[in-house]
């Protein structure tokens, strides 16, 4: 189940490419949307600019032309009421009023802006034009005739005058109509840039909506797959700790197991083969004349040598696995494992049982037995301690076990040996809870409740 | 009688007993279930019996036995010196406890002392109750119980402890079975003791019999 090391460092680097595929894809994006609003930013601010103008120009040509045609107006009435005087009127205008009139009306054309196109100047000379050919007339009809018949000066009105101005009057309105016109063809213009720039603004936020959602999308899978894979993952450490949990259990049920059949087998075949070996070698050390040392010599030698098979053999058997657990119960196997502590080390073991029933099943004693063994060693081994009491009493669906020490204690959370482990799974197993107390200086507390029943049959 | 399940160490026993001018060997059982039908059937005096059978151990069948048969007296055969075996044999009403490790040298005797009523224990468990019972004592630092009783109630216990009975006890030392009766009540008061058998273990342990 577990990953081999280059698989795993080649996912590493997948995982770090698309990462960085994603990052460089949402900063393009980012940068995408900016330089699109800056440039859209920049163009409606040029066509404001460009409108702005166009309207300049517009109001400056048409009041230009404005200008020139009430000047026209002002010297034609000027001209004519110079020219029609004496009959009646008594009025003080001469020719000098009517050339300063003239100058007005070609200060006038003068000023008209420069920015003309072709078309529109051609016009303005044919009004000026006109107007100097009016000028010239003037001039000679105002020199040769400085007291003009009336009937002379009434036709000049009439006819030369009223026709120019007429013609004027055409050209001015031509120059104004090319003038709108113009202005309608520069802002038909803008407004086809505009909408340009609209096209372009609207295509590139679309492109930016396409590509972010493309992104959100790409996003969304891969976040969708990484949430797979680490649920997968959980999963996969959830089912391998439960593997690993049965497997401990297994463990410590394979271990009694063996314990239990290799102590049989000590005790019931080796021990009494021996036993019956020595009942044997009595025998024949009676048979044999008492003064034979040749015979009795290594009959004793045998002898000794068995003796002390069988010890061995003995405690052997008892440290796998006390017969007197299945002989003669929970608390007998207690007392004698409290007593064995005694004999071999400096505490002293009491113990104090009550209301333990004759038949428990055998996990409930192994698990107990082996929690005093556990607890009494450790003890006897590191704490230096004089007196422990080992405490059991059996409840209503529960026992409830306490093994106290007055040794030297030790930090709980931080020392955590294969021993405390091994009774915490052994506890565990059945359902139980185990608590240890302790702290340097203040001896040792084991609390142990295991249930009598199973909590859920199932 | 004989029951262990160990062919080997019942011919050998068998061989070491029928040694003995006045002793036969009646029957072998080589499990528990098997002793207590045939001391039904053989109604044997003695009966030596390993603590460790199958089916149903020594000590389960001495108990059972003596509920049915109070009258044939047994000798426990067992690997170990402990006291709760001793303790347990002796509350199912065995009379004598043999290590099998000494059982060749101290069978006979043992066979002896139960068929004549008293109590035996082989020299190494008598050794290792003192030894538990001295180092107790020293670490605990209390007084010896021992020492608070009479002369009369020490003799009185020596007696129970081999295994005389109440009126026993009163032709031998000249009282009234009621007087013994208070003497052994006193005494189990005083050393804290429930019943025959701690009395006799207690006794072994202090060394007065063995």
């Amino acid at each position: 189940m577990a990953t081999p090391p280059e698989v795993d460092l080649q996912s590493r680097q997948h995982a770090r490419t698309i990462r960085r595929i994603l990052l460089l894809a949402f900063g393009g994006l980012l940068a995408l949307m900016i330089v699109a609003g800056l440039t859209a930013l920049h163009s409606l601010r040029q066509l404001d600019g460009i409108e702005r103008q166009i309207n300049q120009r517009y109001s400056a040509h048409s009041q230009a032309l404005t200008a020139i045609l009430i000047s026209v107006h002002v010297y034609h009435d000027q001209m004519e009421r110079y020219l029609l005087r004496g009959e009646g009127s008594e009025s003080a205008i001469d020719a000098i009023d009517v050339q300063k009139r003239a100058a007005n009306v070609r200060q006038a054309l003068h000023t008209y802006p420069a920015d003309t196109d072709p078309e529109e100047r051609a016009l303005l000379s044919e009004i000026q034009q006109k107007f100097a050919e009016e000028e010239n007339a003037f001039a000679v009809l105002a020199s040769q005739h400085p007291r003009a018949p009336a009937l002379e000066t009434q036709r000049f009105v009439g006819d030369q005058m009223t026709l120019r101005r007429a013609y004027i009057l055409q050209v001015s309105q031509q120059v104004s109509s090319l003038n709108g016109k113009e202005l309608m063809d520069a802002k038909k213009s803008l407004a086809g840039s505009f909408q340009n720039v609209q096209f372009r603004l609207v295509s590139m936020v679309s492109l930016s909506l396409f590509a972010g959602l493309l992104m959100s999308l790409v996003g969304g899978f891969y976040i969708l797959r990484l949430e797979r894979q680490g649920r997968a993952r959980y999963q996969e450490l959830v089912a391998s700790r439960q593997e690993l949990e049965s497997l401990s259990v297994r463990l410590v049920d394979a271990q009694e197991e063996e314990r239990r059949s290799i102590s049989r087998e000590l005790h019931d075949e080796v021990g009494q083969t021996l036993g019956a070996l020595l009942v044997d070698l009595g025998q024949l050390s009676k048979l044999a004349p008492a003064q034979d040392n040749l015979l009795q010599g290594p009959i004793a030698r045998i002898k000794s040598a068995v003796e002390s098979a069988v010890k061995a053999i003995r405690d052997l058997a008892l440290l796998l696995r006390p017969p007197m657990l299945d002989d003669l119960g929970l608390v007998a196997a207690l007392e004698w494992q409290a007593r064995e502590i005694s004999r071999r080390s400096e505490v002293e073991v009491d113990v104090h049982s009550e209301r333990i029933a004759e038949h428990l099943p055998d996990d409930i004693k192994v698990c107990l037995y082996r929690l005093v063994q556990e607890a009494l060693t450790n003890a006897a081994r590191h704490s230096g301690a004089k007196h422990a009491k080992v405490s059991v009493v059996q409840n209503q669906g529960s026992i409830r076990m306490q093994i106290v020490d007055d040794g030297a204690g030790f930090s709980p959370e931080r020392v955590r040996g294969m021993g405390i482990l091994g009774m915490e799974e052994r506890v565990k197993r059945l359902g139980g809870t185990l608590t240890i107390e302790s702290a340097p200086g203040q001896g040792t507390t084991v609390l142990a409740e295991i249930p009598t029943e199973p909590a859920n049959p199932l | 009688m004989l029951a262990d399940d160990h062919n080997l160490m019942r011919r050998g026993l068998r061989v070491l007993l029928e040694q003995q001018p006045d002793f036969a060997v009646v029957g072998e059982a080589s499990d528990g279930r098997d002793a207590v039908a045939l001391v039904a059937s053989h109604r044997p005096d003695v009966l030596v019996m390993d603590i460790g059978m199958p089916s149903l151990n020594g000590i389960e069948a001495a108990a059972q036995i003596t509920q049915s048969h109070p009258d044939v007296a047994m000798v426990m055969l067992s690997m170990h010196s402990d006291e709760s075996y001793v303790l347990r044999a002796l509350k199912a009403g065995a009379k004598g406890y043999l290590l099998k490790d000494s059982a060749e040298a101290d069978l006979i005797r043992a066979v002896h002392a139960v068929a004549d009523g008293k109590s035996f224990f082989s020299p190494a468990v008598s050794k290792v109750l003192l030894d538990d019972y001295v180092r107790k004592l020293q670490r605990s630092g209390t007084e010896d119980p021992y020492d608070l009783l009479t002369p009369r109630e020490r003799e009185v216990l020596q007696l129970v402890a081999e295994g005389q009975s109440n009126k026993e006890v009163a032709q031998l030392l000249n009282l009234s079975v009621y007087t013994v009766e208070t003497h052994r009540s006193n005494i189990m008061e005083k050393l804290n003791l429930h019943g025959v058998p701690e009395l006799i273990l207690y006794a072994v342990r202090k060394g007065i019999i063995s």
